[in-house]
């Protein structure tokens, strides 16, 4: 069982009652794929906000990123950086934000 | 691309005034002549355009266009420190200008007092070098980003909300634009803006002194500007960090085969929504208006009244009577309610409380409406004494 951590976006924080950054706990392989079912899973308000409630793709509105680089377009079942499986790194969910 | 310092010279004044740029080997004369040959477009006058457009006229850019069509309201005093309380009610252009030009009579202000919109985006960005973009809104930054992708303008990029910020440059030669990072915007409703879930009053200071940076770096020509990269802010956590942005070769604006060769509509690509100013979202059966309320209210009419508000903002103010459920716990808190009764929802401009009864009727509320303008109409036409946000 790997603890991931996960940055959310500020609204979705707001929408799920959280202050900083979650940790999900994923079993077996630590993929793109699988860290977001978990944090639907803790978080069942987040579900089709990150991904389309259908299509499961993900929103274009929302990128994913780990360690500096943009996962956004790769695959959702390659296994994700060891730093971030560890938790010496996040994966952030970024969303677009319009204030100005 | 930057237009021509050659011909460019600075009096006695402006050296004096400049001159602790003119001592730095990576400004110097060479680079003062290109800050005050260089035309900066800056488009809205609010949070991001005041550090924006005090430290680029202070700092020498020769010519600062502003886009802006706003007057001057008590609620952006606390953060857009470029208007002070004596400019409310006044034109935001009007009050940038005056103090700019108090700050750098040396440079020109030109005042674009009007919204940017597809019709004049092209020819009111096409005489300027940069553009920052300092609008609050989704149709207007993809608007901007599309109108210098067209024109081969740098487009700086900054947007903040409550703790967070995001900068960026976009539409660089070979460089990725706003649409390669979000290829399109979140639904109406989905993201708030800051009018809905505010702002720290700092924020924009951040991040508009770091679009300001970046412009002075294009400007210059030097350092490593932030092409290709999003800096992310986060003041709670007193952190940045920087992520990869790559250019999308599908991109429809910017990418090979681009299929958007023209301006379009914003609004409806957007799926207009803008502020919350009450803007209805449900059928006019379920709406109903402020006053239909207080005379319900007088009369002694057996009726509820809902708050979908946030506590904070119930705190400022609330109908007396009224029951608080944010609209983010309805779901969960609906056995509270009383399906047989009739129900008027509000909030603070009408947005949230058409979400409310939408969600209220698709669990069977046959009885509720959506007051119209929600506590902001209350207090404008029933009771001027509330205060509003």
């Amino acid at each position: 069982m790997a603890a991931i951590r996960v940055s959310l976006p500020t609204h979705l924080k707001t929408l799920s009652h959280v202050d900083g950054e979650i940790v999900v706990e994923v079993d077996g392989a630590v993929t793109q794929r699988t860290v977001i079912d978990a944090v639907e899973s803790k978080y069942p308000m987040l579900c089709g906000t990150i991904r389309d409630h259908v299509t499961k793709k993900r929103r274009p509105f929302i990128r994913f990123y780990a360690c500096e680089e943009d996962l956004s377009n790769e695959d959702l079942d390659a296994p994700l950086p060891e730093a971030v499986v560890s938790g010496q790194e996040t994966y952030f969910v970024i969303g677009a934000m319009a204030g100005g | 691309m930057m237009s021509n310092e050659s011909d460019t010279s600075l009096t006695p004044q402006e050296i004096a005034r400049y001159s602790r740029h003119l001592i730095m080997p990576e400004v110097a004369m060479d680079g003062q002549k290109r800050l005050k040959a260089a035309k900066v477009l800056l488009i809205g006058a609010g949070g991001l355009g005041s550090p924006l457009g005090l430290y680029l006229a202070a700092a020498g850019v020769g010519k600062i266009g502003i886009v802006d069509f706003d007057v001057v309201d008590y609620s952006n005093l606390q953060r857009q420190v470029m208007h002070t309380t004596n400019d409310v009610g006044r034109k935001k252009i009007d009050s940038a200008a005056e103090h700019l030009s108090a700050i750098n009579p040396e440079i020109e202000i030109v005042r674009h007092e009007t919204r940017i919109t597809s019709d004049n985006a092209l020819g009111l960005i096409e005489p300027y070098d940069i553009v920052i973009d300092g609008t609050d809104n989704f149709p207007t930054r993809y608007l901007t980003n599309d109108a210098c992708v067209l024109l081969g303008k740098p487009n700086i990029y900054g947007s903040i909300y409550r703790f967070e910020g995001q900068a960026s440059v976009f539409a660089t030669k070979g460089g990725p634009c706003y649409r390669c990072l979000f290829a399109e915007p979140p639904p109406p409703g989905a993201v708030p803006s800051c009018a809905e879930g505010g702002v720290l009053g700092i924020l924009p200071g951040v991040i508009g002194c770091i679009q300001a940076t970046e412009a002075i770096k294009l400007i210059l020509g030097k350092g490593r500007p932030l092409i290709a990269r999003l800096l992310l802010y986060d003041a709670m956590e007193m952190k940045f960090r920087e992520v990869k942005i790559k250019r999308n070769p599908e991109c429809p604006m910017c990418g090979d085969d681009p299929t958007i060769k023209a301006l379009i509509d914003y609004e409806q690509f957007c799926g207009v929504r803008g502020e919350e100013t009450g803007a209805a979202q449900v059928e006019s059966s379920f709406e109903t208006t402020v006053e239909d309320v207080k005379a319900r209210l007088n009369r002694g009419d057996d009726f509820d009244i809902l708050d979908v508000r946030n506590p904070e903002e119930w705190a400022i103010c609330h109908i007396d009577g009224a029951k608080l459920i944010p609209l983010g716990e309805l779901p969960m808190r609906m056995h509270e309610l009383d399906k047989s009764r009739d129900i008027a929802v509000h909030c603070k401009g009408g947005v949230r409380s058409a979400k409310a009864v939408g969600i209220l009727r698709e669990a069977g509320f046959a009885k509720v409406k959506n007051v119209q303008g929600g506590i902001l109409e209350w207090a404008r036409a029933i009771d001027p004494s509330m205060p509003t946000y």
